[in-house]
């Protein structure tokens, strides 16, 4: 089947405001297959928003392959295909969200009736209804968000690029994004998304991609990543000998022992352990590994 | 397809415009006209119809230059600004068919406003009961084809200049235009060959605003309108100096980073 997305050996180099030659990315390859939920994580500078300019032709790529569906990115038929979200959504102040929306949905080839009702659709998903009318300088950044998510999902777009995508929205709006992201990768829509939350990362991605100083550092699959992060701890009482299996013990005031795991196997040994022993098992706990702490160590040790 | 893009873009250039009051302020230009209309009325100027008429077209052809250049340099500098530039250009769209419907926009927009100055400028001089002669509305026609084209050059300057350069370097342009071909005739007979040559290039590119300003004749008493040959060649040269400007704004717009 045709990738989604298709990045081979891609480097962006522009020059900056002073002149210097920067390379914001650095021979990134990677490839994202229909129907994938696929985070795009990397500190600031990391080249992410540069990848995404690329992807949409907004900057030519200085050497390498971009493609969408296999169609060279950045030309009309790829853009057909995508819905897209920039990282600071701004909108005509003067325009009401129903007039940006049909405006943008004419420009993709949408036409009356249809557009008009699909737009009205997509504000009463995004909670913009009631607010259809009121000029988009008087809205509020959350607000101006959603109204960038509508418009990015204008025509039901096969490919949804969003840059920052919970930027501005308060709890509430991002767990309904987090549903209507769900919803539209149901429907067969492959998301590809840049963000600095990792707690929607979490919830949303199949895959993250993971770059620093526009080369990719890690690439790794949300499932095993997230068996891998999970530590487990135990707590009991006697003299039941741990040292083989882990060094991170620690007696509490009561007098009893916890022993900390990273690895499964190793927790069930030390279960096994107590049960045989005379020793009483007093808790078992499990934790979900930071997914903070992992791309913070991983990008330091990049 | 592309006339519903350059439509669709051309309204919300034209949106825009009307709910950021710019039109208000031609129009309240426009009523200062009357009111200075009727100050001369007032100091008994009656009867110098030449000179209210000269005036007339002189104020409306200067403020409708004014809208004309400000609008046209500001919007794509602007739309890069607030980055509004990344929602239009993620859409199937190119970049010349961008630059089309906002150029379009700038025309309505300039166009608007030249017809609201000349309405209210025909209430003014109906006050000096000033007849409206076939060459007045042969005037209008011409103007507006030579604002299209400051529209034009507006646009092509905004591409490669900041905006205040722009506005800058396209107000010298427009109204400069008769000093600079006065200037390029006169130097001619005492230039060099080779500068002779030079003078005459840039005669025949540089854009002759002067072309279209049918405000003279206009302004005279009983003047016969123009052949309608004449009104052709001003839509030949300005549908060709137009899309020239278009095709050097496009030249360098395609290939810039945004």
């Amino acid at each position: 089947m045709q990738e989604a997305i298709l990045v081979e050996d891609l480097r962006v180099r522009y020059r900056s405001k002073k002149g210097k030659l920067v390379d914001a990315v650095q021979g990134l390859s990677f490839r994202v297959e229909p129907g994938e939920v696929v985070g795009f994580l990397g500190p600031n500078g990391a080249g992410k928003s540069s990848t995404l300019k690329a992807l949409m032709g907004f900057v030519a790529p200085t050497s390498g392959t971009c493609e969408v569906f296999g169609l060279p990115a950045g030309s009309l038929e790829a853009k057909k295909r995508i819905g897209y979200l920039p990282e600071v959504a701004m909108y005509y102040p003067y325009l009401t969200p129903i007039e940006t929306l049909v405006l943008y949905g004419e420009l993709q080839g949408l036409r009356g009736r249809n557009l008009k009702e699909e737009a009205f659709q997509l504000l009463e998903v995004v909670g913009l209804r009631g607010s259809e009318r009121k000029l988009n300088k008087n809205l509020s950044k959350g607000m101006l968000q959603r109204v960038g998510i509508a418009q990015s999902l204008l025509g039901k777009p096969d490919l949804l690029i969003l840059d920052e995508v919970t930027s501005g929205l308060d709890p509430v709006g991002r767990k309904e994004l987090r549903l209507l992201l769900k919803e539209r990768q149901r429907e067969g829509a492959t998301l590809f998304f840049s963000s600095h939350e990792l707690a929607e990362v979490d919830m949303l991605c199949d895959r993250i991609l993971l770059i620093n100083k526009g080369r990719m550092v890690e690439e790794r699959e949300m499932a095993p990543l997230k068996d891998g992060l999970r530590n487990y701890s135990v707590t009991f009482t006697g003299p039941i000998p741990m040292h083989d299996l882990t060094q991170d013990m620690e007696t509490l005031p009561d007098g009893s022992i916890q022993a900390r795991f990273s690895d499964k196997q190793k927790l069930l040994s030390a279960l096994n352990r107590v049960n045989e022993s005379d020793g009483k098992l007093l808790d078992v706990v499990s934790r979900e590994g930071s997914l903070e702490e992992y791309f913070i160590q991983t990008i330091e040790a990049a | 397809m592309k006339v519903t893009v350059y439509k669709a873009l051309a309204r919300g250039v034209l949106l825009e415009s009307l709910r950021r009051k710019d039109l208000w302020v031609v129009a309240i230009l426009g009523f200062l006209i009357l009111v200075g209309a009727s100050a001369l009325g007032f100091f008994g100027v009656q009867g110098l119809q030449v000179f209210v008429k000269d005036l007339a077209v002189t104020v409306l052809g200067a403020f409708s230059t004014i809208v004309a250049v400000l609008t046209s340099t500001r919007m794509l500098p602007e739309e890069i600004k607030q980055r509004t530039l990344y929602p239009l250009l993620s859409r199937p769209i190119s970049r010349l068919d961008l630059l089309v419907g906002k150029l379009l926009g700038a025309i309505v927009v300039t166009w608007m406003s030249f017809l609201i100055l000349a309405a209210l400028t025909a209430l003014a001089l109906a006050g000096f009961q000033v007849a409206f002669e076939p060459i007045m509305l042969q005037y209008m026609i011409a103007k507006m084809m030579g604002l299209g084209l400051v529209c034009a050059l507006g646009l092509t300057f905004s591409v490669y200049m900041t905006p205040s350069a722009a506005a800058t370097s396209a107000l010298i342009f427009t109204f400069g235009s008769t000093i600079i071909v006065r200037a390029l005739t006169s130097g001619y007979e005492s230039a060099t060959p080779a500068m002779q040559v030079v003078f005459k290039l840039l005669n025949a590119i540089l854009p002759q605003f002067t072309l279209f300003d049918l405000g003279s004749r206009a302004a005279n008493v009983g003047w016969s309108p123009v052949p309608l040959w004449v009104m052709g060649f001003l839509l030949g040269y300005w549908v060709l100096y137009t899309g020239g400007l278009l095709a050097i704004s496009w030249a360098r717009f395609q290939k810039k980073a945004i």
